[in-house]
């Protein structure tokens, strides 16, 4: 068969004769995987952008990070961005050891303990667990030595809220339980409810409600008799949340005005924002789609006048985002989940984007479009190159699955399914594993 | 006439306006601002409420239905006129938007307009800009409804080949030629002009109509996932491959392999596709045994393939054997009348997705429609008028069922404005330019035909 050809090529235009922009996956293989080229990639993917004429394209609805372009110029433009937040980080932690020694000098472990507690922070607000828990142990060790017992209290807390964060539920309940008993001992009532808060937060992640409302009842009496109007109004926020996951609406909705009600008068704006959104989930399982868009919609404009919480605000995002797809309005929830992406990459959020892309994901499947799997497999991906705790890579893989029972595609749910239930038996006996277990035992009937 | 002022937002609660009142809510204060509203708002016949900050505004706007929103935006005045387009779209009865700002630039008034804001008044507001603003704002230029016109569609699976303009029949022809052999086809288009749709319907014209037609976008799928994709793996291949899995150049065995986006594909995997067409096998990743595979293929690009070949980024081999037999679809703005029955197709299938009737589309709204430039051509038309179903209010499309990009490109007439000047012309044009380009300075230069260092420059002039 001969050429057969009919009218020109297509040419689109290619602009000005600059060099194409590289593909962020492309642009990622190039850097190797050294610590000190992280704030490198990290400015690589917020300065990524989609290219216009990818907007229609037929891979549009399908396209993640990787896809986006970089352009090199770009990346040198804004260099100094990452070298000066670079140094400021280094100088931080540099000059937190430095406070550390002459605290030391003078003979106040006390301040040493907490200059090196501040740098742990730090690192904690950069995405490093690894290294906080180094400034942590060695903020505990010096802690220990010392007849004031207020100074580990703070440490235990702090470890207790990073095992919490990476997913170690038995060692955060360990710290915890300590605080609270050195805190008792001490009579340090702040850090007293601190730590009920954190045990709280440990049995909530475990799934175990009924403990957690014992632990926040307990911070909440601590907090009132202390009259301590914030830790009050937070744990009543936490004790709305607890009595949604029973379905208790009534007393979430009781909890939740309290909170709110505190919170506004405190002037608090995050937690305000957070107390919105907390709400608009409690309109939306009351079935009151109007009422919930409206909280999620103040929820976001009290994240801006807090100045910008860009990780609420992709959590408030997706809330709409699913609101929109449980009604049907599939390009809403798409447009706002795409928001959320954008906003996630610009403020280097990379692991924000997991819940994203399983969101994205989940669209798909229910158009029975089985192009969704890119989403799932990136954010899979993601959990392992940002080593995400196993909860989260666990719900990756059950949520995948069921992706691909939706498709009739059983042999691969199956397979999902078991991996799956590998990852998330390293946490005990959570929920999530339940149900890949009932998935399981679903898939053989 | 109303106005109510109370200290807070949560005791704004002022007399209940008459329902043809027009109710309009205050965001953020400025100095003098309330109280020259309040004397204002009897002349304008108004319903005035005030709220003093976004999260009170967001919540007053939650709890009625309002007509006009004023929103003071000084600190970030861009950012912020994107939010609040963002949340007035999603309210009920889609409010308009007239921004406060203080100190406004040409700039700006482009890329508010653009946004689709109704208007930018400027701080210390004025009262006659105010009114006028005001009664534009109410103002709706009256729009006469046409009927949509009867469309007969080809189907093609889920999809419909639509149009009777001239190009579209030379399409018609070329399928019909293409379809009877088995040669592998490649399909040039822009992006949304149907270049699968056209491969389905080569298939369904084909003698591979009852076999499978198996699509991979090249594009979509990352790098390091598209090898396995295509040909399959084995179990424990790489990291994540849980199970063993079958390619789609085995799953198309016997039927069409459609490669769309072909063009965005790294060079080593050109040459494994290359390699599959020429021995017609395959090997799973992690795999050791060869797999024959009896797949028609079409591939489709919007691309310049040619120019990807000569700048090396495409395989010269690969190239001449997919352009065995080549076909190119026009664009929507080449296609005529084909505009019109397109969107009345979409109408009709989104009103039924829906559970709406439309029968008609205003005159305004498709003098709109027909002005667009399409850059995403069928595609872009398609999500368009699905847009505009979902908010349509009746059986009509207006123009304020269409997107905001489309409103804010209205004609002059439509948005109750005065003509341009050319400054402000020239600004627009170049803004839009910019949008184009994803904002590359070079790339708009080149458009304009200017040097970047003049378009720097009126950029800044322009406060763009």
């Amino acid at each position: 068969m001969g050429s057969d050809p009919v009218g020109e090529e297509t040419t689109l235009p290619t602009g000005s004769g600059v060099a194409p922009p590289l593909r962020v996956e492309q642009a990622l293989r190039l850097i190797p995987d050294v610590e000190l080229l992280g704030p490198l990639r990290a400015l690589l993917l917020a300065s990524s952008r989609q290219d216009n004429q990818d907007v229609w394209a037929s891979s549009a609805p399908y396209l993640t990070v990787g896809k986006r372009f970089v352009q090199a110029a770009e990346l040198e433009r804004r260099m100094p961005e990452a070298l000066d937040r670079a140094r400021q980080h280094l100088s931080l932690l540099y000059g937190a050891v430095i406070t550390a020694l002459e605290a030391e000098q003078r003979g106040e472990t006390a301040a040493a303990v907490a200059a090196l507690l501040e740098a742990g922070n730090h690192e904690e607000l950069i995405g490093r667990p690894g290294q906080a828990r180094a400034w942590y142990d060695a903020a505990q060790g010096l802690s220990e030595g010392l007849a004031n017992r207020l100074p580990e209290l703070s440490v235990l807390n702090r470890l207790g809220r990073l095992e919490l964060e990476v997913g170690h539920y038995a060692a955060a309940a360990r710290h915890y339980q300590r605080a609270l008993a050195l805190a008792e001992a001490a009579q340090a009532a702040g850090e007293a409810i601190d730590a009920c808060q954190g045990l709280g937060a440990v049995a909530m992640e475990e799934g175990n409600l009924f403990g957690a409302q014992a632990w926040y009842q307990r911070g909440l009496q601590l907090a009132e008799r202390e009259k301590d109007p914030l830790r009050s109004a937070k744990i009543q926020h936490q004790l709305a949340l607890v009595a949604l996951g029973r379905a208790d609406l009534t007393r979430a909705g009781d909890y939740l005005d309290r909170a709110r009600e505190g919170f506004e008068r405190l002037g608090a704006s995050l937690e305000m924002a957070r107390a919105m959104n907390s709400q608009g989930q409690l309109d939306a399982a009351l079935g009151r789609p109007h009422r919930t868009s409206g909280a999620y919609r103040e929820a976001l404009a009290w994240c801006r006048r807090s100045g910008g919480a860009p990780d609420l605000e992709v959590t408030i995002r997706l809330n709409l985002a699913e609101l929109y797809l449980a009604a049907e309005r599939v390009l809403e929830a798409e447009e706002e989940a795409r928001r959320g992406e954008q906003l996630a990459i610009e403020r280097s959020l990379t692991r924000r984007l997991v819940p994203i892309y399983l969101f994205l994901g989940r669209l798909r499947g229910g158009q029975g479009d089985d192009g969704g799997f890119v989403f799932f497999e990136k954010a899979l991906e993601l959990c392992r190159q940002l080593s995400v705790p196993p909860g989260e890579e666990g719900q990756a893989y059950h949520q995948y699955a069921m992706f691909r029972e939706q498709l009739g595609q059983r042999e691969e749910a199956r397979a999902l399914l078991e991996r799956a239930g590998e990852i998330l038996a390293l946490l005990g006996e959570v929920p999530e594993l339940k149900r890949v277990r009932a998935g399981l035992r679903r898939l053989s009937a | 006439m109303t106005a109510s002022r109370p200290a807070s937002a949560a005791a704004l609660r002022g007399p209940a306006p008459s329902v043809t009142t027009p109710r309009v809510l205050v965001v953020g204060s400025a100095e003098g601002l309330a109280e020259s509203l309040a004397r204002w708002a009897p002349e304008a016949e108004i319903h005035l409420e005030f709220a003093p900050d976004l999260p009170h505004g967001t919540r007053l706007l939650t709890h009625a239905t309002w007509h006009l929103v004023l929103a003071v935006v000084d600190d970030h005045p861009e950012e912020e006129l994107g939010w609040w387009v963002e949340t007035l779209r999603a309210l009920k009865g889609f409010p308009r938007l007239i921004g406060l700002v203080s100190h406004p630039s040409m700039g700006l008034a482009v890329r508010a307009e653009r946004l689709g804001v109704q208007h930018l008044l400027k701080l210390p507001l004025q009262k006659d800009a105010f009114l006028s603003a005001v009664r534009r704002a109410q103002s709706s230029v009256e729009e006469v409804p046409v009927p949509l016109p009867m469309v007969a569609a080809e189907v093609v699976g889920q999809y419909a080949l639509i149009g009777q303009s001239p190009a579209m029949l030379e399409v018609y022809g070329l399928i019909a030629r293409v379809a009877a052999s088995t040669a592998t086809v490649l399909i040039l288009g822009e992006s949304g002009t149907g270049k699968e749709v056209v491969a389905r319907a080569i298939q369904l014209n084909g003698p591979r109509a009852n076999r499978p037609f198996v699509a991979v976008n090249c594009a979509a799928i990352p790098d390091n996932l598209l090898e396995s994709e295509l040909f399959g793996h084995e179990k424990g291949a790489f990291t994540g491959a849980v199970m063993t899995r079958v390619g789609r150049f085995e799953q198309a065995s016997g039927g069409t392999l459609f490669l769309d986006e072909i063009a965005d594909m790294s060079l080593p995997l050109q040459a494994k596709i290359l390699r599959a067409i020429q021995e017609r096998e395959v090997e799973r990743v992690g795999g050791r045994q060869v797999i024959p595979v009896d797949v028609r293929l079409m591939a489709a690009t919007n691309h310049d393939l040619r120019a990807a070949v000569a700048s090396g980024r495409f395989r010269e081999d690969l190239y001449y054997r997919l352009a065995v037999m080549t076909l190119r679809l026009p664009r929507l703005t080449e296609r005529g009348d084909d505009l019109r029955l397109l969107m009345a197709h979409f109408a009709r299938q989104f009103a039924e997705r829906y559970g709406k009737q439309i029968d008609f589309i205003s005159d305004r709204a498709l003098e709109l429609l027909q002005g667009h430039p399409w850059v995403g051509n069928v595609r872009e038309l398609r999500n368009v008028i699905e847009r505009a179903v979902i908010v349509a209010d009746g059986g009509l499309l207006s123009v304020e069922s269409l997107p905001d990009e489309l409103r804010g490109a209205a004609p002059a007439a439509t948005r109750g404005t005065l003509p341009l000047s050319l400054e402000e012309a020239e600004a627009r044009h170049i803004a839009r330019v910019l949008e184009h380009t994803g904002g590359q300075i070079n790339a708009a230069a080149a458009i304009l035909r200017i040097h970047r260092n003049t378009l720097a420059r009126k950029m800044r002039e322009y406060g763009i």
